[in-house]
């Protein structure tokens, strides 16, 4: 029938326009595809490696903050050491300058407080203080200083005198204690260089 | 008899010390165990108060006190230029030498090397008769500067003997002796003179010869006169100390006195490494063998700060003595204010306005008024100037504080340095419409003269054009620019090629940063022929584009950094090429 | 050290404000450390502002709160205040005295230092000329930092200036050798979170181990804020001329420090100048900035960078007023700039560098910067009287030209002033990005730049 075969062949044109849209269809769109995963390759490698970066900067960061904190760590406890070691050694000494033998020389010393307390006070109508141990020291050193007088009532220290001018209004603490404690930063300088610290 | 008392109180750079019957006004004092620096600035029954020069950190009651019997005083001898000092003239490397990098205290050096010699050249011979302020003989002191020995403003004069024959000395030596009712002096290659008395001269002349600075907006829109004075006010980050210091290296005299005066540290570091490297434009030698520098920076004491214009101005006078020209510099009189402000608040005097004393304007007036143009005392005749520059730092920058209003009073050039002008980064930032100078008339003979007949017109036409901008300026603000017709539009052009091309100079371009008059001129005058051809082309029918696009604008523009000062010609080829481009565009409208 | 001074006084003659007025006192020095001791034991520590006719005026660093005429007790120790210095003090916290507040002992002093300093001779200053690159584009390349400068950032309230000052001291610590540099920080009155935010900042770098840092908080005693940019600045003289390093000094907030001394002065009745400050600000402010600097034939330098926030964003206010007049420039954060979203909200028309010129150029930076950066500035400020203009007659008004500059002052502020919190360029990325700006003009625009680097660097689209 050729009304038939012209109705076949149509089909089959139309089949085969379509198989070919179809295909050719697929075709473009396993192009895309492939040029699209092609795309997404460099993308996802600039994507990893953004990861990857963004993860190594913030490791750096860690790593810096951790290896900068440790060391600071480590820095300061050397230094407590270093203060405990300080400190023993500035107990042991105040120790023995407070058992320290109260004759001889040790009556020169109190002369040479006093004298610098009444100059540095600019007067010599003042009042002492002591502790129990170096009231005698004292009182025989008066003598020397007229206008000055030792009070009864003891003060707490390792040694040496504090000197008030008679109206009250000036004091000059002139203990072992408080020289120590001037000198102290000084004396810890001394010590942790004998310790190998320091500059 | 010199005065011996004890210190009673103590506050920052005050001190009052009792004992003192014997001290007399300015006179310079010792003070404290460490021998500070003073100066006793009042005196009440025996108590004298002393401004002291130096840090009174640890200073302490009962500490001596010792009068010097002499006022403050400066050496005045060969030796100076070239000098960095302190603001009471001790040299600043000296006293590096002493206390290292940082400043020390109650350090006493010499103002100048006195064991230096110098070969000297007698001007006059034993018999003559001489005088106070009178040339003995000649020293060269650096390759610029030929200094004159001079016998004192207050030597009594006589008849001179034992005169050395020309030969090299140092400053000790006695070169003469002058006899006088039988009273004998000797004569040194120095003398001092107290810094706050001015210096005497026989008289003065009126300013009429340009201060030339190679900068264009000061040279050529508000000039100053060599002897004259002249101001620079500006907000901080306008650009005012760079313009001192283009004045400072480029300005034609021949010593230059640049006073830091409670500014930064690193300015004066910065004279000091630059000014030996640059060339003066004229003679080719080192800028640093004419420049002295007094530097009381700003963390230095504040009394010294005060004492630093006085030594200065001392030092410009000495220098006028001899018949030179002298330019001081001072950066800034209002740090100079400030100290004066301290003090009087020390010694608990009723203050004026914002606190500074009400001698406030008196000082700026005595400090102006030793500016000027004169014949110097003694023989032979000679004419030398001090120009005086001040700094002005107006705190926000508002121009109706105290110090710049005063100021205002004894100036006759005004640089108002401008804010808005600096934001753009248009420098000098000096506002063309508010600065002025009261000197324009005394020195246009000298430009036409030596530069141009046509000097005065021509600047008067390219103000002109700043005006008329100026004004056109508000109408586009409200309009925009495209309200305004062609030939207005035109104004606006050209007035921005004139501050591109004319007002706006870079200090850091080797060619810029100084421009020769006869190129000032020339620049500016093309400019103008440039609007008048412009406006011609209009009225012929040509448009505001082909005016505006002529190939020569972008040239004229750029004339400035490219074109030097010995390239002339190239300015002339400019001038050409730019009638003809004209030509060019009125052509193609007849052609129409 | 021994024998000179420590005498106690017990005549109280008045407390006022900060002052505490001691009678009958004789051999104390001007300037001089003085220990107050209250009734219940605590010490306080003070200097002697004014001493005379058996009076001494101290000023009492800790406050006045809790003191009484009697049972007070007022030692003078015979010494300026002085700060113990070493090596060691890098990693620290101490106080706004200088005192640890770390929990670690004094440190071992190397020698010990007048807090005031002495003033640097001019003579021996060595002019400042090394390019610091800070990472930040806006300040590299157009406000250009170098070593010894001292270049304030003026801010306001609330805006981004610490991060931004964060920044310059992690990145600028970057560059060179790590250990030359170091990083001073002073807290003057500011909340503990910034401080803190501050220590993190430097703590996240690793640079903590390579600072000092000197807290006066918010809470602390005000008075005490006229001792801690001295401390601070003691130590970094100490590690830059002595021990040769680089120190970035950042101090924040100045203008916490200014009130302090207003209300010293108030106390003692001077004549107030501008605003109630005394007279003598700027001195006092320059004994401060002009410790930043280098010394010829010494290897270290200070840098300043100290932070002011201006009341009201007022420029002309005495203490940005002052300030500008001795740094060496400021770079000025914008408020608007802020509230559009900006970082770093850096307002360069009114900022600058003085000390740029120097820093910059063959050698250092590139041979086109200065030039580049005064065309970018010309060009920016063109932009912005373009964009006022236009927000009156409407975009039609303008001419195509005024467009251009209209583009170019968005792709400024977006490409190159903006910048992340960790972002770190170049100074060859700035200055490509300023290039990208400087193109978008037509070349007979270009008026600031010599014909051969325009030849060289100009991008044609």
């Amino acid at each position: 029938m050729a009304s038939n075969s012209a109705l076949e062949s149509t089909i089959d044109k139309i089949l085969k326009n379509t198989e070919h849209d179809i295909l050719t269809n697929i075709k473009t769109g396993l192009d895309e595809s492939q040029q699209s995963l092609d795309d997404a390759i460099p993308k996802l490698e600039s994507e990893y490696d953004k990861i990857i970066s963004d993860g190594k900067k913030e490791a750096d960061k860690i790593e810096k903050q951790i290896t900068g904190s440790s060391d600071i760590e480590v820095r300061n406890k050397q230094l407590m050491v270093l203060e405990e070691a300080v400190d023993k050694v500035f107990s042991v000494a105040l120790d023995q300058i407070a058992n320290a033998d109260r004759s001889g020389d040790y009556s020169n010393l109190i002369k040479t407080l006093i004298e610098e307390a009444t100059k540095i006070l600019g007067t010599s109508d003042i009042s002492i203080f002591t502790n129990a141990k170096d009231k005698d020291a004292v009182q025989s050193a008066l003598s020397q200083f007229s206008g000055a007088e030792l009070l009864s009532e003891t003060i707490d220290c390792l040694g040496g005198i504090k000197v008030k001018s008679k109206d009250g209004a000036m004091t000059f603490d002139n203990t072992i204690d408080a020289r120590i404690e001037r000198l102290k930063p000084l004396i810890r300088k001394e010590i942790a260089a004998k310790f190998g610290v320091g500059n | 008899m010199a005065a011996q008392g004890r210190i009673v109180w103590v506050s920052g750079p005050a001190v009052r010390a009792d004992g003192m019957s014997d001290a007399k006004m300015y006179e310079t004092v010792t003070v404290g165990n460490s021998k500070l620096v003073g100066e006793v600035i009042r005196l009440t029954g025996d108590v004298a108060f002393i401004q002291v020069y130096e840090s009174t950190s640890g200073l302490k009651p009962g500490e001596p006190v010792v009068g010097t019997g002499n006022p403050l005083s400066v050496l005045l001898g060969p030796g100076i230029i070239g000098q960095l000092y302190d603001g009471i003239q001790r040299p600043l490397r000296e006293l590096s030498k002493a206390s290292g990098s940082f400043i020390g205290r109650g350090i006493t050096t010499s103002a100048v090397d006195m064991t230096k010699k110098y070969h000297f050249v007698p001007t006059v011979s034993n018999g003559d008769e001489v005088a106070a302020g009178n040339i003995i003989g000649t020293i060269q002191e650096t390759d610029l500067i030929e200094h004159s020995i001079m016998l004192s403003p207050d030597h009594k004069g006589g008849k001179l003997s034992n005169l050395v024959s020309e030969g090299d000395y140092d400053l000790e030596t006695v070169l003469a002796t002058t006899e006088k009712d039988g009273q004998s002096v000797d004569v040194k290659m120095y003398h001092k003179w107290p810094v706050r008395k001015p210096r005497p001269y026989n008289k003065r002349h009126d300013p009429t010869v340009p201060l030339l600075t190679g900068q264009r907006v000061i040279d050529t829109f508000f000039p100053i006169a060599k002897g004259g004075t002249g101001s620079i006010p500006g907000a901080f980050g306008t650009g005012k100390t760079v313009t001192l210091h283009q004045i400072a290296k480029w300005a034609d005299s021949q010593v230059v006195v640049y006073i830091g005066c409670g500014e930064r540290g690193n300015e004066m570091t910065e004279v000091l490494v630059e000014f030996p490297h640059l060339k003066d434009p004229r003679s080719g030698k080192p800028l640093m063998d004419r420049t002295v520098l007094v530097a009381n920076t700003s963390n230095m004491p504040v009394a010294a700060r005060e004492a630093s214009i006085y030594t200065g101005v001392t030092i410009a006078e000495y220098y006028r003595d001899m018949g030179k020209d002298v330019v001081l510099v001072a950066d800034s009189t209002s740090r100079w204010a400030e100290s004066l402000r301290e003090m009087s608040g020390r010694l608990e005097e009723m203050p004026a306005e914002e606190g500074y004393p009400s001698y406030l304007a008196s000082r700026l007036a005595e400090f102006y008024e030793r500016a000027g143009r004169v014949q110097a005392a003694g023989s032979p005749d000679r004419n030398g100037s001090v120009t005086l520059i001040g700094a002005v730092s107006p705190s926000g920058g508002d121009f109706t504080e105290p110090v710049t209003t005063h100021t205002m009073r004894f100036i006759k050039t005004f640089w108002a340095l401008d804010a808005k002008l600096a934001y753009s980064r248009h420098y000098p930032s000096i506002n063309w419409m508010n600065s002025y100078s009261g000197y324009l008339a005394d020195i246009a003979k000298w430009w036409s003269e030596n530069i141009s007949e046509d000097w005065f017109n021509i600047r008067s036409e390219t103000y002109g054009i700043l005006q008329r901008e100026d004004t056109l300026k508000e109408i586009v603000r409200l309009l925009g620019p495209e309200a305004l017709p062609d030939e207005e539009k035109l104004i606006l052009e050209v007035a921005r090629m004139i501050k591109i091309g004319l007002l706006q100079q870079n200090s850091f371009d080797d060619v810029d940063t100084y421009c020769s008059p006869e190129k000032q001129f020339k620049l500016m005058k093309l400019l103008v022929d440039f609007y008048n051809k412009g406006q011609q082309a209009l009225k012929e029918g040509a448009a505001l584009s082909d005016v505006r696009e002529l190939g020569v604008v972008s040239i004229l523009l750029k004339a400035r950094i490219d074109i030097k000062d010995d390239e002339m010609p190239k300015l002339e080829q400019l001038e050409k090429d730019m009638h003809e481009q004209f030509k060019s565009i009125s052509g193609v409208k007849v052609s129409n | 050290m021994t024998a000179e001074g420590g005498v106690q006084y017990s005549k109280i003659a008045e407390i006022k404000g900060p002052l505490v007025v001691v009678d009958d006192v004789e051999n104390a020095a001007f300037d001089e450390l003085v220990e107050i001791e209250t009734t219940e034991g605590e010490r306080r520590l003070g200097k002697v502002l004014e001493v005379g006719n058996g009076k001494a005026i101290v000023q009492v660093f800790e406050g006045t709160t809790g003191l009484s005429i009697s049972g007070t007790n007022a030692k003078f120790v015979g010494k300026v205040m002085e700060m113990p210095v070493s090596k060691e003090v890098l990693g620290r916290v101490f106080d706004g005295l200088g005192r640890p507040k770390d929990g670690l002992p004094d440190p071992i002093a190397d020698k010990f230092v007048d807090i005031n300093g002495e003033p640097m001779n001019p003579e021996q200053r060595e002019y400042p000329k090394d390019f610091i690159q800070t990472g930040v584009s806006v300040i590299d390349g157009l406000m250009t930092l170098v070593r010894g400068q001292k270049l304030p950032i003026f801010s306001g309230s609330g805006m981004s200036h610490n991060l931004l000052a964060a920044q310059i001291a992690r990145q600028a610590s970057v560059v060179g050798k790590q250990d030359d540099f170091a990083v001073v920080f002073a807290a003057i009155g500011v909340q503990y979170s910034e401080a803190e935010y501050f220590r993190r900042s430097l703590e996240e770098s690793g640079a903590l181990k390579r600072s000092v840092l000197f807290l006066n908080t918010a809470d602390d005693p005000a008075i005490e804020r006229i001792i801690t940019p001295r401390v601070a600045l003691t130590v970094a003289e100490y590690l830059a001329f002595e021990l040769g390093m680089h120190v970035l000094v950042v101090i924040t907030d100045m203008t916490n420090y200014a009130e302090a001394l207003r209300e010293i002065s108030a106390a003692r009745e001077e004549v107030p100048g501008r605003k109630g400050y005394p007279g003598y600000l700027y001195t006092d402010l320059s004994t401060l900035y002009e410790r930043a600097g280098k010394l010829n034939g010494r290897k270290g330098s200070v840098t300043q960078v100290p932070i002011l926030s201006m009341p009201s964003d007022d420029i002309t206010h005495p203490i940005p007023d002052l300030t500008g007049y001795i740094t060496e420039g400021q770079i000025v954060v914008g408020r608007d700039l802020f509230r559009q979203g900006v970082y770093p909200p850096i307002n360069i028309l009114s900022s600058l560098s003085r000390l740029m010129k120097d820093g910059i150029g063959e050698g250092s930076t590139r041979d086109d910067h200065s030039e580049v950066s005064n065309q970018v500035y010309d060009a920016y400020s063109r932009s912005q009287e373009v964009r006022a203009l236009a927000g009156i007659v409407g975009k039609a008004g303008l001419t195509e030209i005024d467009l251009k500059y209209l583009e170019l002052g968005d792709t400024f502020e977006k490409e190159f002033l903006t910048q992340a919190t960790d972002e770190n360029r170049t100074i060859e990325e700035t200055l490509t990005l300023m290039w990208k700006i400087v193109s978008k003009l037509p070349k007979n625009e270009i008026t600031k730049i010599k014909d051969k680097h325009v030849e060289k660097y100009y991008q044609e689209e």
